[in-house]
């Protein structure tokens, strides 16, 4: 109460001052909403109770770069210019930046930075919860190193675990949760050597839901969890070459397994029985394109409400994991509306909760060769051509900013990609110079905003990512901190006293 | 409508009115047009089924030298999706049957293909490739 009473005074000198000094600009909108921004921080009070539950979201390759195109984006999609929409993560009171590179990995991969954040180390990339004392692939070395997971300690206290994605559930952001592996592509056993002992990431899923670890899982991935010869609702066929079906064998370990949007609809929870849904044979749809499968809101809120049946609180981690694979593409729009969908997940989890009682992380595991181009005037479209500012008054003109080549170009592009300008010639070399490029075919669904260095697949980069919190000691995050601090403040927030 | 506009509209109109979704020839058609969202084919794939129609995408990298065969995709893409192993094809791609050896034309490149549009499962017997959806009897130039 004490440190209440002392915010009020706070605001109350604040706005003497401000009357004191009588400035002109004072009646300005941008002015008075400045000045309320500063009466709502100084009324932020941290919390400091025990956390009983925790929510980890992130969106894979949503760093502070994407996560601007996505506000935008959202902001444009409801009517306005973009720029100054609210996403609801950005509401929260405690932000930071947080570096992201691995331990042998300038730029990371999502193994090592999903390790950060589960068991609280940096570890090499390529590797999920093991020490990075390890060679990538040694398993030998691998069986003796792993980490204790955030998710396992958790389960000691007696709370429920979830994990969600819209990769496939056995990609690295959701293994971290569950599993430790030496390298993380052995989502199934068929790619493993035949003398590593390491069980494969599908496999350790299944093996932590009979262990009560694991309660409700879903995404994609129904390939790694089916033997070949067998194929799914969608007439896909399985990867495993062992001849197992985890599938039944999850079944009759007393899971509930659901493949699509119908049966998914008419889940049950709370009883005591393990969820697996496995949406698609590999990643789920973009959600640009997605049919017949629940949206990551969707996921969040059965997920929530089925955990939120547990008395001891809960731990649940959602990855948005296509906001990443869109990007790879360098298909821009893809990214933002799947980034959209992480905001809508974000807000049902927010208004499922209190504050009080949990803790909301928001994050992302690292940022990609996303770039922006200036000077745009505001309402340029973030998929669109970068627009002349006006001079006479908020929108751009219209006309599009044209570059030393005559041509004009987008607000956002990439560094390196598959839209690269430059072509492969007969004699093997690269060359080439930018395409025409009209306002309807940057903004079309499949266009790829034009990229310098040519690759098939568009890199991450090692570029900050933010983190937003609210709830019990969320205030612990701030500046700028590593990764693996993610991991320590939640579990501060677990065990505080 | 002025005179002149509502003259150059009539035939338009006509040929819309007689087919309403075949594809002019000249036309070049979107792959994602030949779907719905539960990706089963559009009435416009239906309606162009077994007719010559342009269709522009972008060629992936060859599977196979010397060979008639090739991948339309709707985006420039690789081999390898996302550079991961096993990674599947997505599902809106269509497979092409040139009339001549293909010339290679870099993955970023975009082209039109002209052919016949064929619809409905088909594994191609001598690479074992899976299309719901192809063109035959196809020439392709820069778009």
């Amino acid at each position: 109460m004490k440190q209440f009473l002392l915010s009020g005074v706070a605001v109350l000198a604040m706005t003497a001052a401000v009357s004191a000094q009588d400035l002109p600009q004072a009646a300005s909108p941008w002015f008075v909403a400045g000045q309320a921004t500063i009466a709502e921080r100084l009324a932020v009070q941290p919390i400091t109770g025990k956390a009983k539950n925790v929510i980890l979201f992130t969106a894979d390759g949503n760093g502070v770069g994407t996560n601007y195109a996505i506000r935008l984006f959202s902001g444009q999609q409801a009517g306005g210019l973009g720029d100054d929409y609210v996403q609801p993560q950005e509401t929260f009171p405690h932000v930071a930046l947080v570096k992201t590179y691995s331990s042998n990995g300038q730029t990371p991969d999502s193994a090592p930075t999903a390790a950060a954040m589960n068991s609280g180390i940096k570890t090499k990339n390529g590797m999920i919860n093991v020490l990075d004392t390890v060679n990538v692939g040694d398993c030998a070395a691998g069986a003796t190193a792993g980490t204790k997971t955030f998710a396992e300690i958790v389960s000691e206290m007696g709370k429920s675990v979830g994990v969600v994605s819209t990769a496939r559930i056995t990609h690295a952001t959701p293994a971290a949760v569950y599993a430790r592996t030496v390298n993380r592509d052995w989502e199934d056993q068929s790619g493993k050597p035949a003398d590593c002992a390491q069980k494969d990431i599908a496999d350790q899923l299944i093996d932590q839901m009979k262990a009560g670890v694991i309660d409700i899982a879903m995404g994609g991935g129904r390939a790694h969890f089916l033997p070949t010869g067998v194929k799914d609702i969608e007439d896909k066929e399985g990867k495993r070459t062992d001849g197992r079906n985890l599938v039944d064998e999850a079944t009759a370990a007393g899971a509930k397994v659901v493949f699509g949007s119908d049966d998914f609809a008419a889940l049950t929870m709370g009883d005591n029985a393990p969820v697996l849904g496995l949406f698609e044979a590999s990643h789920m749809q973009y959600e640009f394109d997605r049919s017949g499968e629940p949206s990551l809101a969707e996921m969040v809120e059965a997920s929530i409400k089925g955990l939120q049946g547990n008395e001891n609180g809960f731990y649940l981690n959602v990855e948005a994991g296509r906001v990443d694979h869109a990007n790879h593409a360098g298909n821009l729009h893809r990214v933002l509306v799947d980034g959209k969908a992480f905001a809508d997940a974000i807000a049902k989890a927010m208004e499922l909760t209190n504050p009080e009682d949990t803790l909301i992380i928001v994050t992302a595991d690292h940022e990609h060769a996303i770039t922006f181009n200036g000077y745009c005037g505001r309402g340029s479209k973030i998929t669109g051509l970068c627009m002349v500012e006006n001079e006479q008054g908020v929108e751009h003109t219209g006309e599009a900013n044209l570059a030393a080549d005559g041509k004009p170009y987008t607000v956002a592009g990439f560094l390196n990609g598959a839209g690269s300008v430059l072509v492969e010639q007969a004699d093997k070399t690269f060359s080439g110079s930018r395409p025409d490029l009209t306002e309807e075919q940057a903004i079309d669904p499949d266009y790829l905003q034009q990229a310098l260095v040519p690759m098939s697949s568009e890199t991450h980069s090692g570029e900050d990512v933010t983190v937003f919190a609210r709830g019990p000691w969320a205030h612990l995050f701030g500046g700028t901190i590593e990764q693996n601090v993610i991991f320590h403040v939640m579990n501060h927030a677990v065990t505080a006293q | 409508m002025i005179r002149r506009t509502l003259l150059a509209a009539l035939p338009a109109a006509i040929l819309m009115r007689a087919s309403p979704l075949r594809a002019a020839p000249n036309d070049t058609i979107r792959l994602r047009d030949l779907y719905n969202k539960d990706t089963s084919f559009s009435d416009l794939a239906l309606a162009n089924q077994g007719l010559r129609v342009n269709i522009g995408g972008f060629m992936a990298p060859p599977l196979k030298a010397e060979s008639v065969f090739f991948v339309l995709t709707k985006m420039p893409m690789a081999v390898c999706p996302f550079c991961e192993p096993g990674m599947p094809w997505p599902d809106d791609l269509l497979a092409v049957y040139a009339k001549r050896v293909i010339e290679v034309i870099p993955f970023n490149v975009a082209i039109t293909v002209s052919g016949l549009l064929e619809l409905g499962d088909y594994t191609d017997p001598e690479l074992g490739f899976f299309s719901k959806v192809r063109l035959t009897d196809a020439t392709y130039a820069r778009a």
